[in-house]
């Protein structure tokens, strides 16, 4: 394991000047926003909250200094281990991270699965049959796939799914009416269900055409042809050699790619309204609440970031050739 | 799943609710992200569900009292004196003292949330079952924090309060998963009586989810957007709730004279700033036609910031859907179609402004359409402009914009209207300032109780010779009060229910303890 000591080391220094950069680009963005933080948590009370008020609030927010200051003030909070307050849930924004992050896991955690295991058993099936019908279905899927937006694949599935059909549940982490204790496992499952489908959408299509094209040099190359010369049938060969040679590249793909996940959960928390950190992106986002939008901009950083990671170690694992290279 | 199915039987078996309790299950809306906290600004709308409040407004709005059972201001109008119930209790069964009370108005004072005080001096302890809260100077529309703060106990109010409420009100928390859901039951101790539901849970997320729960039956009341109104699934109604959440058009009312605001907005309008205009547009409006075409038909007209509620006042109206009394008001101001282009000039300058609306917002864009199309047979050219809402901030002051209120407050009529207020944030951005009108209103602040102020709000719109309605200054042209729609079990009663605020969906609950199931189980 030679290679991964530079690899990491590597990684850690891209990390630190990585991390500045993104907070100083997040917090001017942030700041550009052409929202008030105020009058969005005013809200509907507008009438009701004078400018006395106004100022009040914005002073206990620390706003009434300027950004710069705020930004300085932010960035030693953020080195001692505090990373500030959520002005839209008024908590820690670690605590708000840390009890929304779960829910965001296992849903992520969930799509990852089903898009790995759908996308590279569907990309090796087409491959064995290439030219074939089996082949054209599932390219034609992919495209499909890849051309369908996200929410409108979740209305579709609850339409049919839960209205039509009544077999899941159209929304939420749990049914209603019961406490998380009362909410059994099986409960949890079937509302995992359609979150789960719609969000490994994102990953299966690209996952299903990247695999099979790899296959499909493979299946080309003397070592298969070799194979297939002893009597072997392309089904054989491709779930076997093939499977493993195809499997490697398809989890670097797959891992690299943990950031869409991450961005499309927002939209599938969205939808079915589920209580995870995707909603709170969404709350901090059109409530201007900085530090939390800094929070979450820096833990989805993180998250990517782990992901390219495990690619690349991943990757190396798999193809011994790789290990030679620089880190 | 076949491995899932004993699961989910022990499941039922173990943790099934007591027999015969239905939960009830809303899908409205109105989570409050930073907790349930009434100091910082939890319940202003709707039920304050664990609190409880000193006064409450009936489904008329009149005043009642709810913790206290007596209320008195005093001759100068800056000193309240309330007598408390002596049978209210906290959740946790601790009786509710008059230094909770005086904690909670202090704490609420000094919180910079969303409660305003301004003009609330402080709080003090003047009898076994008494306080009195002194004001720096009379100010009646304090009467609306009296029913709406919610009183917190002085002893477990802490950093962790507003996730774990203790209060009077009708229920208590049994679990809030934040984002999720709010799973409340009733307080025993409740001194309103019993509530007929033994557990009540308020789903949250985003409306289509609501809509969804709704269509699949496992919600009981949910807010639905006007589109779906009409369609609600088997075993729902809609429920169609009258309300003040207006919306009309807001005028510049000076002349443009370069001015500008410290931001450097401009200020005034040279067509809008006569009144002829805005008269002329009052009268030429066609509301009934605006409320088909902008809400499909699931709304009424408006004529004022608050109809139907006490503090308005209809004589202040004129009546609409009148083009040719439009005409002539127009034609004896001196604004005529000299050069035959369709659009009426005076002195060189024609009869033409933008009504801006925001740009994210279909309703009003259908609004500003409509009224604009209307406008044209009149001879005035106006033209609809979408912009974000931070255009609009800095336009507000020199172009008619669409703009929606709603409170059950007074003081909104105050805020938007009052000279003072002139180009403060969203209050009055038109710079109307009328020393009469000015007067009403600082006369209604300083009413010797509620009901007198009333009066004077309404002299305020129209007295007789002037005011800000439109037979006075028009400072605006209201167009339409929105309708809220739910869908509704056909087995729940909401019973009666008040003219609801600007926003959708939490306002609702305003009187759930009182809802009841019609259907036998």
């Amino acid at each position: 394991m030679s290679w991964l000591r530079p690899l990491l080391l590597g990684r850690l220094v891209r990390l630190a000047w990585l991390l500045p950069l993104a907070a100083i680009g997040l917090f001017t963005l942030i700041s550009l926003a052409p929202i008030d933080p105020v009058q969005a948590y005013v809200g509907d009370r507008t009438s009701l909250v004078g400018p006395e008020q106004r100022e009040a609030i914005a002073a206990a927010w620390g706003l009434d200094r300027p950004a710069t200051e705020r930004f300085g003030h932010w960035l030693g909070d953020v080195l001692r281990g505090d990373l500030g307050r959520s002005l839209t849930y008024d908590m820690p924004v670690a605590e708000v991270i840390a009890r929304r992050f779960p829910a965001s896991l296992v849903l992520i955690a969930g799509a990852f699965a089903v898009s790995f295991v759908v996308g590279t058993t569907l990309g090796i099936a087409a491959a064995a049959a290439r030219g074939g019908p089996a082949d054209r279905i599932i390219r034609t899927l992919a495209v499909a796939l890849s051309a369908s937006p996200g929410f409108w694949i979740a209305i579709l599935l609850i339409a049919l799914f839960a209205v039509g059909l009544g077999w899941l549940p159209s929304c939420c982490a749990a049914p209603p009416g019961l406490t998380a204790g009362e909410a059994g496992w099986s409960d949890r499952a079937r509302h995992l269900v359609l979150p789960v489908a719609t969000l490994s959408v994102v990953g299966t299509a690209p996952l299903i055409l990247h695999t099979r094209q790899r296959l499909v040099a493979f299946l080309d190359s003397p070592a298969a042809l070799h194979l297939r010369a002893h009597g072997l049938s392309w089904q054989r060969i491709a779930f076997g050699a093939g499977l493993r040679h195809a499997l490697g590249p398809a989890l670097t793909l797959h891992l690299a790619g943990a950031g869409e996940l991450f961005g499309g959960s927002v939209l599938a928390e969205t939808v079915f309204a589920w209580p995870g950190l995707g909603q709170a992106t969404v709350r901090a986002a059109t409530g201007a609440d900085a530090p939390l939008l800094m929070g979450i901009g820096l833990t989805t950083l993180l998250f990517v970031f782990c992901g390219n990671l495990l690619a690349d170690i991943a990757a190396r694992l798999a193809d011994p050739r790789l290990r030679q290279g620089p880190a | 799943m076949s491995k899932l199915t004993p699961a989910l039987l022990v499941a039922v078996a173990l943790f099934a609710a007591p027999a015969g309790a239905r939960p009830l299950v809303l899908a409205v809306g109105g989570e409050p992200e930073s907790g349930f906290d009434p100091v910082t600004g939890w319940g202003s709308y709707g039920n304050p569900l664990f609190q409880s409040t000193l006064l409450r407004r009936d489904a008329d709005l009149a005043l009642e009292g709810d913790l206290a059972t007596d209320w008195t201001l005093s001759e100068d109008g800056t000193l309240w004196t309330i007598t408390l119930r002596d049978d209210a209790r906290f959740s946790d069964g601790t009786p509710l003292t008059p230094e909770d009370v005086v904690f909670t108005y202090n704490t609420a004072r000094d919180a910079g949330g969303l409660v305003d005080l301004t003009g609330f001096d402080a709080a003090r302890v003047s009898g076994p079952h008494e306080v009195e809260l002194k004001l720096a100077e009379p100010r009646i529309s304090f009467t609306s924090r009296l029913a709406t703060l919610g009183i917190v106990p002085a002893d477990g109010y802490g950093p962790g309060y507003a996730r774990e409420p203790i209060g009077s009100g009708p229920f208590r928390m049994v679990e809030w998963r934040e984002g999720a859901q709010l799973v409340v039951e009733p307080n025993p101790y409740w001194h309103g009586g019993d509530v007929p539901f033994e557990r009540v849970s308020f789903v949250f997320g985003s409306e289509q989810a609501g809509l969804s729960l709704a269509r699949t039956g496992a919600a009981d009341l949910v807010a639905v957007p006007a589109s779906q109104a009409d369609t609600p699934p088997d075993g729902m109604e809609t429920l169609h709730v009258e309300t003040v959440d207006n919306r009309g058009l807001m005028f510049p009312m000076v002349p443009d004279t370069g001015a500008t605001t410290e931001g450097g907005a401009p200020i005034g309008n040279d067509v809008t700033a006569d009144r002829a205009i805005r008269v002329a547009v009052n009268r030429a409006l066609d509301r009934e036609a605006l409320v088909t075409l902008a809400l499909n038909g699931h709304g009424r007209p408006a004529t004022g910031p608050a109809d139907g509620l006490p503090w308005d006042n209809p004589e202040g109206a004129l009546p609409g859907n009148d083009p040719e009394a439009a005409r002539e008001t127009l034609d004896a101001a001196g604004w005529s179609d000299t050069n035959g282009d369709g659009t009426r000039e005076k002195d060189g300058r024609d009869a033409a402004f933008a009504i801006v609306y925001p740009a994210g917002d279909g309703t009003r864009q259908a609004l500003a359409l409509g009224a604009a199309q209307q406008l044209r047979e009149i001879g005035i050219a106006a033209t609809p402009t979408g912009r974000s809402w931070d255009e609009i901030r800095a336009m507000m002051h020199s172009e008619v914009v669409v703009l929606g209120w709603g409170a059950h407050d007074p003081s909104e009529v105050y805020n938007i209207h009052h000279g003072d207020y002139a180009g403060i944030g969203y209050f009055n951005p038109g710079f109307y300032d009328n020393p009469t009108v000015n007067a009403h209103l600082e006369a209604a602040e300083r009413a010797p109780d509620f009901e007198a102020s009333l009066a004077e709000w309404q002299a305020a719109e129209w007295d007789g010779e002037t005011g800000f309605g439109a037979r006075g200054d028009a400072a605006w042209a209201w167009m339409v009060n929105l309708e809220h729609a739910y869908w509704v079990s056909e087995c729940l009663d909401t019973g009666a229910r008040q003219i609801h605020p600007h926003g959708h969906g939490f306002p609702i609950t305003h009187d759930l303890p009182d809802w009841r199931w019609t259907c036998a189980e």
